[in-house]
């Protein structure tokens, strides 16, 4: 009986643990995008593989708190298929980490968000529909284009 | 409505006062799935938001409903998914079942409590959002005050999910439609191409594929008030009907809603990183009621809170039965006078608070949440299966148990509605592990972190079964297998 004490918190401690856990591997695996000034929006870098055509660009503030500005492309594809990508630049860490937190509380039910949410420097790139064809296909390309920035 | 019944019943020794009826049960179910921010995500999909919300319901509300339905007539023992799953595959499957909810929660709660606290600094001055501190602040407040009301039982809880139910969920709900309606009816344009049958189909490829697994998870929670069963008055004849009544008020709520936003608001302005306020002070500002922004993000404020409270409050009083049975060591299950399962609450309360406090104040947290998200749908993937499997099990291994409401069509009907069940969770499973667009890295990655991560939170059961002593079971509480 005296080891029942001692072995029930082990237990909750071990269940804290493997809550916490995964936390852990999560930060091990997303490495964190340090802020940084970007001289030009970043989406303009990124050039249009064949097949997809630029139909509307807007420049646009964000009404939240720090948002400088930046510029929602509307793209289709061959099939009509339509991506929006709104970019804007945020004049710190703390007003554009804020706009992740709210993009991650926009999850539809218990799932995953409409959209996906690409961090770069001061910049936020926001793509919806999520997983776009023009995103899946063409994934080195944008990441190589942004890289260069 | 919502009464004292001078009958209590008594599990594990704590007596529990039947104080829920149709209304209160079915106000369970709406505070956990009916949720404004799906509306504006939703609207940018235009009229095939329609063709995905049928598939939400085929592949998962209307199984979901039925088998909840028998589950909870034929079953009505406290624990929710835990007795049912128990009936099915013993203990262990139950517990496992339950406790991928509870888990799932802990790494939800801070994403819903941020939107609780965006919302209410949106409310109050925006650029508070971007303070960590008036952030977690709120956070914290929002999940304490919450664990509070179900510490004070089930009636505070009931009286507390009714009224916040309307307030914050079916007013701004049915405001949005209200204005859609009048938008359509003053003659103003829509910003969506003219209406035919074929726009209501989903592109379904590839691509779009992920995006299957959210759809199936929409209508997640219809389960909840299973896990109110001893509270509830006449659970035979309120369970299916309660059922019924909250499926019925998510669907149009949440269809007609979605088309309102849909009609007014030009997609490309729907831009879900900058949060759902800021599409409900477009949709306002065009109807000319710019006035009504404050107090409508007071009152979605209000909906955050209830739908954190119906998933807060339902996992961990299924744990609390879990304990009194004996799975679990004796500190888990003390309850207090009012019969809430105090300690689950504190200990879901002090890891949701560490993971709220590294997700507000470490960015590489905030930045990789998604990932956590991720492991969270596969959770609740494990659990529906687990239902889905066991309302057909239970056909076969207890035929006779007698069911006041049972999915229609006999074993056949069986098969069909939670076989459809069963495709689309498993289908959300599989897809649940195709790595997003924007992961840079080897998608190898993303397919261990994220089945490691939910192994881990969801193997302490066989832990704690593995560990279990005679002594752990309460005095007076039913116990051990069933089938």
């Amino acid at each position: 009986m005296t080891l029942t004490p001692r072995m029930e918190h082990g237990l909750v401690l071990l269940l804290v643990l493997m809550v916490l856990i995964p936390c852990g591997l999560v930060i091990a695996i997303v490495s964190e995008v340090p802020f940084r000034e970007i001289p030009s929006d970043p989406a303009e870098r990124v050039v249009l593989p064949d097949g997809y055509t630029v139909t509307l660009v807007n420049s646009t503030t964000w009404s939240l708190p720090g948002a400088l500005g930046g510029k929602t492309y509307v793209i289709m594809d061959r099939n009509g298929n339509r991506v929006i990508v709104a970019t804007q630049a945020f004049a710190s860490a703390e007003e554009r980490d804020a706009v992740i937190r709210v993009y991650n509380a926009n999850a539809i039910g218990r799932g995953r968000q409409a959209g996906g949410l690409i961090v770069h420097g001061q910049y936020i790139i926001s793509v919806t529909p999520a997983d776009p064809d023009i995103i899946q296909a063409h994934r080195a390309a944008v990441a190589s284009a942004l890289s260069e920035i | 409505m919502m009464s004292e019944a001078a009958a209590g019943d008594s599990a594990g020794g704590v007596s529990r006062k039947k104080v829920l009826g149709l209304f209160a049960l079915a106000m369970i179910n709406v505070a956990a799935v009916l949720s404004i921010r799906n509306f504006p995500s939703m609207a940018i999909y235009g009229w095939s938001c329609i063709g995905w919300y049928i598939i939400g319901t085929v592949l998962f509300l209307i199984p979901i409903s039925l088998a909840g339905a028998e589950l909870a007539t034929g079953w009505p023992e406290g624990g929710g998914v835990y007795a049912w799953v128990k009936q099915a595959f013993g203990e262990k499957g139950g517990f496992i079942a339950l406790f991928c909810e509870w888990s799932n929660n802990l790494v939800w709660f801070p994403t819903v409590l941020s939107f609780i606290a965006s919302t209410l600094a949106f409310a109050l001055t925006p650029d508070l959002a971007v303070n960590p501190w008036f952030m977690f602040s709120v956070m914290m407040i929002a999940f304490w005050g919450t664990t509070a009301i179900a510490y004070f039982g089930e009636e505070a809880s009931t009286h507390f999910s009714n009224v916040g139910v309307i307030l914050g969920s079916l007013i701004p709900a049915g405001l949005i439609i209200v204005l859609g309606v009048w938008w359509l009816g003053s003659g103003q344009g829509l910003v969506l191409p003219p209406f035919s049958p074929g726009a209501i189909v989903p592109a379904i490829d590839l691509s779009t594929l992920p995006f299957f697994a959210t759809i199936v998870l929409l209508f997640a929670g219809m389960e909840m008030a299973g896990f109110h069963a001893l509270e509830t008055r006449d659970p035979q004849k309120d369970f299916p009907r309660a059922m019924a009544l909250s499926a019925a008020i998510i669907v149009v709520c949440t269809v007609l809603a979605t088309l309102a936003i849909a009609v007014v608001i030009p997609a490309s302005q729907l831009n879900l990183a900058s949060g759902v306020m800021q599409a409900i002070q477009y949709f306002f500002n065009a109807a000319g009621i710019a006035w009504l922004v404050g107090p409508m993000a007071l009152l979605i404020t209000l909906g955050g809170v209830v739908n954190l409270a119906a998933w807060l409050i339902g996992p961990a009083k299924g744990l609390g039965i879990v304990a009194e049975e004996g799975n679990m060591p004796p500190m888990f299950d003390r309850t207090n006078k009012y019969g809430a399962p105090v300690a689950v609450l504190v200990l879901q309360a002090l890891i949701g608070s560490m993971i709220s406090l590294l997700y507000v104040f470490l960015p590489s947290v905030n930045q990789a949440y998604w990932l956590l998200s991720a492991m969270t749908v596969e959770l609740l993937c494990i659990v529906y299966i687990l239902v889905f499997a066991a309302v057909i099990k239970l056909r076969y291994s207890q035929p006779d148990r007698p069911r006041p409401f049972t999915i229609p069509g006999g074993k056949a009907g069986v098969w069909a509605i939670a076989g459809l069940g069963l495709f689309g969770t498993v289908l959300a499973f599989v897809v649940g592990l195709m790595p997003p667009s924007f992961f840079a890295a080897d998608g190898t990655l993303y397919v261990a972190a994220v089945l490691i991560g939910t192994f881990l939170l969801a193997v302490p059961p066989l832990v704690f079964l593995r560990c279990r002593k005679p002594s752990w079971k309460k005095a007076g509480a039913s116990g051990g297998d069933e089938s």
